[in-house]
């Protein structure tokens, strides 16, 4: 400090040691003579260093437990906060405040905020980070990481004289002793670490900026969806291909030995229009086949049926299948005009462009194809003949032939539901009554009613015809 | 000395009233420097640049992997009904427990004073953070839709409206797990810093020196320094040996705490730390005996350090063994049929080959310990504790998967099968580990260097105490 004109600010005296020993009763040397601003440096911890020197013990232990209780409380109150009281949730029949389960979390924060206080409090009463010191100036203090051991006595230490100091340090054993000088030159701090440093930031940025650009940018197109969460769902419509079946169809048949709900319709009478315990009394393995084919979607089974039907079809000397089996022979459907006017619609929408509106077989599709001359074409069925009339064809064969179809004709059980089937039955016997029924079938009480009815609707049909016959007249004429 | 082992290196031999040297060797403390500074600071042979290439490509098969199950979802993996904790949790709890080696020898070790520990703890306490990385990858990427994992987190979000539930033990695991995670990584760069300013002081390159100088936060080996970060360094032991037996205790609940048959015992805790420790110190083993050949290290970690560790290997196996076997006692005296099934399915069920696997690993093969001679060959103990990591790997396997899939509803029972992927990323995460390693090898101190002076200090002044006797040193 006496020396104005040097530069450089003496900040102490150091002097090295090669041994624990030597650096010892140095230590012990020089806080017998009073030195209290006194350091050592070591490469590792020497003991009894710290009463050689005088050190006082550390606070850190009560930083670290401060610390802990900290982290104790913060996990205590944020359970009992999160669980107890903003965020009720029933769990095992735990109470809200269960401490015994939030114990572990709040070992844990106690633990981690300790630790947090004794790592960073012991930096922090250290001084350090600390990059600058004047120690550092010295190279040979390089080996103070290594295998020396330095006393440091400073400046700023009321007895500090630095020619005494140097004799009392040289006494003490040592082979080098040094003033630690201030070291003003400037350093300049390499370039490519602004490099490094301006890349870093410039990146830094970028995403930034994206953001951003992105707030205030109008855009048609719709954001990102970089992970979907099951926002869209991949639903496919019925007809669609799908990968993720083997037999690619988005549509699902049922699955074997089950019945969707709402088409379960009474037993298997019902379904299949066959009084099934006869059957089985008769043909018991037909009944097990026709079971399986029904309610295990058996599909060798329902081959079976199907080229049995065929066989019998083609093969005209033995009775057919359609005329052994017994058939239901009563509508098992409650038939009133709720069922009747069902019925009546359904006919309308699937039976009539072939049957005809009146069940005579000659529905459009009909007569378009004999205007057109198909050669292939099978006339459609008149319903009024005998062989059609319930006596001879049972309502349950009338049902198995609109669920499975007959000669030209496809089966209608996958477009027609089975109530829907037994009510075009029972529409049908209705309308088969209805061309050869007379009055005595009429109830008592409504015959005057039906008469007039009839005398109505036959005035009409003669002022139709008298009317078409003018018409036709007046073409002549013309 | 009939177990004469070349060049004075053995100091495995007991003699009365002397403590055995855990330096070897006429060495200094600027030979410790030497010798450890060595390793970072040669030229990389080819042996390190080989295994890095290995191990960097088996990372990178990993992060593919993560890729592919993150953006085509967790059906990659084998885990199917009822076993949806397939082979991500059984690694994690593998890794998780591999990891608490370190904890233990550098924390408990140190609460007990055994010195020997100063020379192993630098890498135990690596392979535990390292570890910890590989298991906390795991439960990560098996939570589904892994960006979203931080809903593990108590934080208060306008989009959830709700907190985490603080009664379950998975979520007492996040906290353990990142706790012991965070502790591990300050103890160990608390204990790096010293030796890290001794880096700086050696660098003859400039940015060398600053990138040192940074991570070493200007140490300068003051006294005062010194005698705080000894405390500091006491404390963080004295915290990081409960928080190493409540991690894996954790860990136990995850499976304690639920109902599964052959999951819910209480001897979990107890035995899922023991096997922790056992597993840990035999990967600490299979690193560090071809480590110290290859980086020249035999002075510093000596056979009598190998031997101190199988003899902990062999108390951890056989405390293992012992759970084992009362799992079945109390099998059968708790008279539960469903726990009676559970464990006699473990040893004859299915899943025979992995029961048993697991035994003759974990307990039959550490016997081979009560031998000296197999105490002291390096080989055999690389070979018995390559068995112990496998048989730990199977013991997981066990707990984990016969027990789901045979659970109380027999219609549901299925048996396990893994698939490619889950090969891949159990072989990836090993890749993540050693890449780790060897990186840590070649830029950090293997050793910690002031704790390995230290303790030489204390073997000067004892030697020269016997001296004083006229007791020769061999």
């Amino acid at each position: 400090m006496s020396d104005t004109n040097s530069e450089k600010i003496v900040h102490g005296m150091m002097a090295e040691f090669t041994t624990v020993d030597t650096l010892l009763s140095a230590c012990r040397r020089i806080r017998d003579a009073g030195y209290t601003k006194t350091d050592a440096y070591t490469p590792f911890p020497v003991h009894g260093i710290d009463k050689a020197l005088g050190i006082k013990p550390t606070i850190l232990p009560w930083i670290c437990f401060f610390a802990g209780l900290t982290g104790t409380c913060i996990a205590l109150t944020m359970e009992i906060w999160m669980n107890g009281v903003d965020y009720k949730y029933i769990i095992s029949g735990k109470p809200f405040i269960s401490l015994p389960a939030f114990i572990p979390v709040a070992f844990e924060l106690t633990i981690l905020l300790a630790s947090f206080g004794a790592f960073f409090g012991m930096w922090a009463l250290n001084g350090l980070p600390r990059f600058s010191n004047p120690m550092f100036t010295d190279p040979r203090f390089d080996r103070a990481t290594d295998d020396r051991f330095f006393l440091y006595i400073d400046a700023k230490d009321e007895r500090y004289d630095a020619a005494g100091v140097r004799s009392l340090l040289t006494d003490t054993g040592s082979d080098y002793v040094s003033e630690v000088l201030e070291d003003n030159t400037p350093k300049e701090i390499p370039r490519p670490i602004f490099v490094i440093w301006g890349v870093a930031v410039a990146a830094s940025v970028i995403p930034l900026l994206c953001v951003l650009l992105m707030r205030v940018t109008n855009s048609s197109q719709p954001r990102f969806h970089i992970f979907m969460d099951m926002d869209f769902s991949p639903a496919k419509d019925a007809q669609q291909v799908t990968s993720l079946f083997a037999d690619n169809r988005a549509m699902r048949p049922d699955v074997p030995g089950t019945v969707a709900r709402g088409q379960l319709i009474g037993s298997l009478d019902v379904m299949t229009g066959i009084d099934v315990d006869s059957l089985q009394a008769m043909n018991a393995p037909q009944a097990q086949r026709l079971v399986a084919a029904f309610m295990q979607d058996d599909q060798a089974a329902i081959a079976d049926e199907v080229t049995d039907v065929a066989k019998a079809e083609d093969d005209k000397e033995t009775p057919s299948v359609m005329d052994t089996t017994p058939w239901v022979t009563e509508n098992p459907m409650t038939v009133d005009s709720e069922l009747m006017a069902r019925g009546q619609q359904q006919f309308g929408i699937y039976c009539s462009v072939c049957h005809g509106m009146d069940g005579k077989g000659n529905g459009l599709v009909n007569q378009r194809a004999q205007e057109k001359g198909f050669d292939t074409w099978v006339p459609p069925s008149n319903m009024h003949q005998d062989t059609l009339y319930s006596d001879k064809y049972p309502d349950g064969k009338l049902f198995s032939t609109i669920s499975n179809g007959i000669r030209k004709m496809p089966g209608y059980a996958g477009q027609i539901k089975v109530e829907d089937r037994w009510a075009i039955v029972a529409y049908v016997r209705a309308l088969q009554k209805s061309q050869n029924a007379t009055m005595d079938l009429i109830p008592e009480g409504r015959k005057e009613e039906v008469k007039s009815a009839v005398d109505a609707a036959q005035k009409e049909l003669q002022r139709q015809a008298d009317e078409a016959a003018k018409a036709a007249a007046a073409r002549e004429q013309k | 000395m009939s177990l004469a082992i070349p060049n004075g290196l053995d100091n495995t031999v007991e003699r009365p009233g002397e403590r055995a040297p855990l330096v070897l060797g006429n060495t200094n403390y600027h030979d410790i420097t030497e010798s450890v500074c060595q390793v970072a600071e040669r030229k990389p042979s080819a042996g390190w640049v080989g295994g890095f290439l290995v191990a960097f490509a088996l990372l990178q098969m990993l992060g593919l992997l993560i890729v592919y199950l993150i953006y085509t979802g967790v059906g990659v993996w084998g885990n199917r009904a009822p076993i949806f904790w397939g082979w991500p949790i059984v690694n994690f709890v593998f890794w998780v427990g591999i990891g608490h080696a370190g904890t233990l020898i550098s924390a408990i070790l140190y609460l007990f004073r055994q010195e020997w520990r100063t020379s192993i703890n630098r890498a135990a306490e690596a392979m535990t953070i390292f570890a910890v990385a590989c298991a906390g990858t795991f439960p990560g990427i098996h939570v589904g839709r892994a960006w979203l994992a931080f809903w593990l987190a108590p934080y208060p979000s306008l989009n959830l409206w709700m907190w985490p539930q603080f009664r379950s033990p998975l979520l007492w695991d996040v906290f353990a797990v990142s706790t012991y995670g965070t502790v591990s990584l300050l103890f160990w760069y608390m204990g790096m810093v010293p030796d890290l300013a001794t880096f700086r002081d050696r660098s003859k390159n400039k940015y060398r020196r600053m990138i040192y100088g940074l991570l070493c936060l200007g140490w300068s080996g003051s006294s005062r320094h010194w005698m705080r970060y000894e405390k500091a360094y006491a404390i963080l032991a004295a915290l990081a040996a409960p928080l190493v037996l409540s991690v894996h205790t954790i860990v136990s609940f995850d499976f304690a705490v639920s109902q599964v048959p052959g999951w819910h015992t209480t001897i979990f805790p107890p035995y899922f730390v023991a096997g922790a420790i056992f597993s840990g110190f035999a990967m600490v083993l299979t690193l560090m005996i071809p480590a110290r050949s290859m980086l020249n290290l035999e002075k510093l970690i000596t056979i009598r350090h190998l031997e101190n560790m199988c003899k902990i290997i062999l108390a951890t196996g056989s405390l293992v063994g012992l759970a084992y076997g009362t799992e079945f006692f109390i099998a059968w005296y708790g008279q539960v049929p469903a726990e009676q099934f559970a464990f006699i399915n473990r040893a004859f069920g299915p899943y025979w080959w992995a029961y048993w696997t697991m035994v003759s690993c974990n307990v039959i093969s550490p016997q081979l310990f009560w031998f000296k001679k197999c105490r002291t060959t390096p080989w055999i103990i690389v070979v018995v504790c390559i068995f112990v990591n496998i048989g730990m790997w199977f013991e997981r396997f066990v707990i984990t998967i016969t027990s789901l899939s045979r659970d109380y509803l027999p219609s549901a029972w299925a048996y396990f099968s893994p698939t490619w992927v889950d090969w891949g990323m159990l072989i990836g995460s090993f890749g993540l580990f050693f890449t780790l390693f060897l990186l840590f090898c070649r830029t950090l101190p293997v050793i910690n260097m002031a704790e390995v002076k230290s303790s030489l200090a204390k073997q000067h002044h004892m030697a020269h105490a016997a001296a004083e006797h006229g007791e020769a040193e061999h």
